[in-house]
């Protein structure tokens, strides 16, 4: 771990954080410290580089345009793999694809395994509260405020689970030389994987039949001012 | 409000506890009728969380002017959609996706990243917590007019405009993030149509997109591990 500049210390702040990401998704108190930009800046910033954080938040943002928490949808966890993919990229020391890539695809899985641990923790819940009714009505604040508890210890679990062989990973890929194939690959990749996110999201929030359109305007007028400013 | 949510009664084991304090004050002294309204209020319950403030200061009112549980737990049912129709409109679909991707944009134009995630936080939460403000005091003076209060809430017309702007930011996001990338290296004419032809794929079939977009991603660190060296 010392190699990575990751101590026990450290280690142990990413899963406070973690945790407290996890917890702040849906149980309290919502004011989106969860989402990618966020979680993946503090990684990244715990880790030495917040710019580097920020990157991996914004693709991983736009890959989750397409999941609306609506109802009972499942959707990935962004707290605690935005946090994980953040730290790791900025462990590796943040330049390059394949790092990059690698910290963005870590994000992504670790995001669904938090949307199956959500999963698990929503029928525990079902256990806690549920039956309440005709038990201990009383007991609902305690029950409650269990469940809640219960959330933070599995988003921290999961962040201590997936922190470190994440940051491991994108290292031991950040040596890998970038020569013949892979770099245009690598970068197929990841600009085809943002374009369809793009595409997705755009589709998903609605906007109507000019909403492509909108899409296209607004990705036009990125690309002339890219060009005007160089 | 979503601390408890479950498969089996949803957001009502946090809507019953926001109610916790009012009907405790509600019902002091008369344990078997608090009982009873917790229990009832325990029954399945959904709506966006932020709104879910209206629903409790709503019912509670209910309570507190001695409406019949009949009619009570039928309104309560009649919450149900519009309180989660609008909220997840409102702000799941407009002004959470809206405040992030503003963020991005300013991130990719003026560098930091502290200033693009603090002025994210700032104008998301100025949004959530007036909405959580105004719903808490609306559901209370509204009582059985809800649904009227929802009509004339002041935000009604920004829904449209935030879809409308969403889809302009996230294309200008896409081709700004992409160009923030290493990847640029590999922009040229070819492949920006290569690009749009796939923010097309993604429009016309979302969930073929996402499959893609994921196995893409999910695959790369073996395309890497392969074509590395």
């Amino acid at each position: 771990m010392s190699e990575l500049g990751v101590s026990v210390g450290l280690w142990a702040v990413l899963v406070v954080v973690g945790a407290a990401l996890g917890l702040d998704a849906a149980s309290w108190p919502q004011v989106m410290i969860s989402r990618p930009i966020v979680a993946a800046t503090i990684g990244g910033a715990l880790l030495g580089d917040a710019s580097s954080g920020f990157l991996v938040g914004a693709i991983l943002e736009l890959l989750g345009l397409g999941h609306t928490p609506y109802g009972a949808a499942v959707y990935p966890e962004t707290g605690p793999a935005g946090l994980v993919a953040g730290a790791g990229l900025a462990a590796s020391g943040g330049s390059g694809l394949g790092p990059l890539l690698l910290a963005v695809a870590c994000g992504w899985i670790i995001g669904w395994v938090g949307a199956a641990t959500v999963r698990l923790q929503r029928r525990i819940n079902g256990y806690l509260v549920a039956n309440l009714a005709a038990a201990a009505p009383y007991r609902l604040e305690w029950r409650h405020r269990m469940a809640m508890t219960i959330d933070a210890l599995r988003a921290g679990a999961l962040t201590a689970a997936f922190a470190v062989p994440v940051m491991i990973l994108v290292k031991l890929v950040s040596g890998l030389p970038m020569g013949g194939a892979a770099l245009p690959a690598a970068s197929a990749v990841l600009l085809v994987a943002i374009a369809l996110a793009g595409g997705v999201g755009v589709r998903v929030m609605g906007g109507g039949r000019i909403a492509p359109l909108l899409f296209g305007a607004g990705g036009a007028a990125a690309a002339l001012l890219i060009l005007l400013t160089g | 409000m979503q601390g408890s949510w479950n498969y089996r009664t949803l957001v009502a084991g946090g809507l019953t506890n926001a109610m916790l304090p009012l009907l405790r004050r509600i019902y002091a002294g008369d344990p078997v009728r608090l009982a009873a309204a917790v229990s009832r209020h325990l029954e399945p319950f959904n709506a966006h969380p932020y709104l879910c403030a209206m629903a409790v200061t709503a019912l509670a009112r209910l309570e507190a002017t001695g409406v019949s549980p009949e009619r009570i737990m039928r309104f309560r049912t009649a919450l149900r959609a519009p309180l989660g129709a609008v909220g997840d409109e409102l702000v799941w679909a407009g002004w959470r996706p809206f405040c992030a991707l503003l963020a991005i944009v300013l991130f990719t134009l003026e560098g930091s990243p502290w200033v693009a995630t603090l002025f994210f936080l700032l104008l998301y939460n100025v949004g959530h917590v007036y909405l959580r403000g105004w719903a808490f005091r609306r559901g209370w003076s509204a009582g059985f007019d809800v649904g009227k209060a929802l009509q004339e809430a002041p935000w009604n017309g920004a829904t449209h405009w935030l879809t409308v702007l969403n889809a302009s930011l996230v294309g200008a996001a896409v081709v700004l993030v992409a160009w923030s990338t290493p990847a640029t290296t590999l922009l040229r004419w070819e492949v920006v149509l290569a690009l749009v032809a796939a923010a097309a794929v993604g429009y016309a079939r979302p969930g073929l997109g996402e499959r893609v977009a994921a196995t893409l991603l999910i695959a790369a660190p073996v395309v890497l591990l392969f074509l590395g060296g």
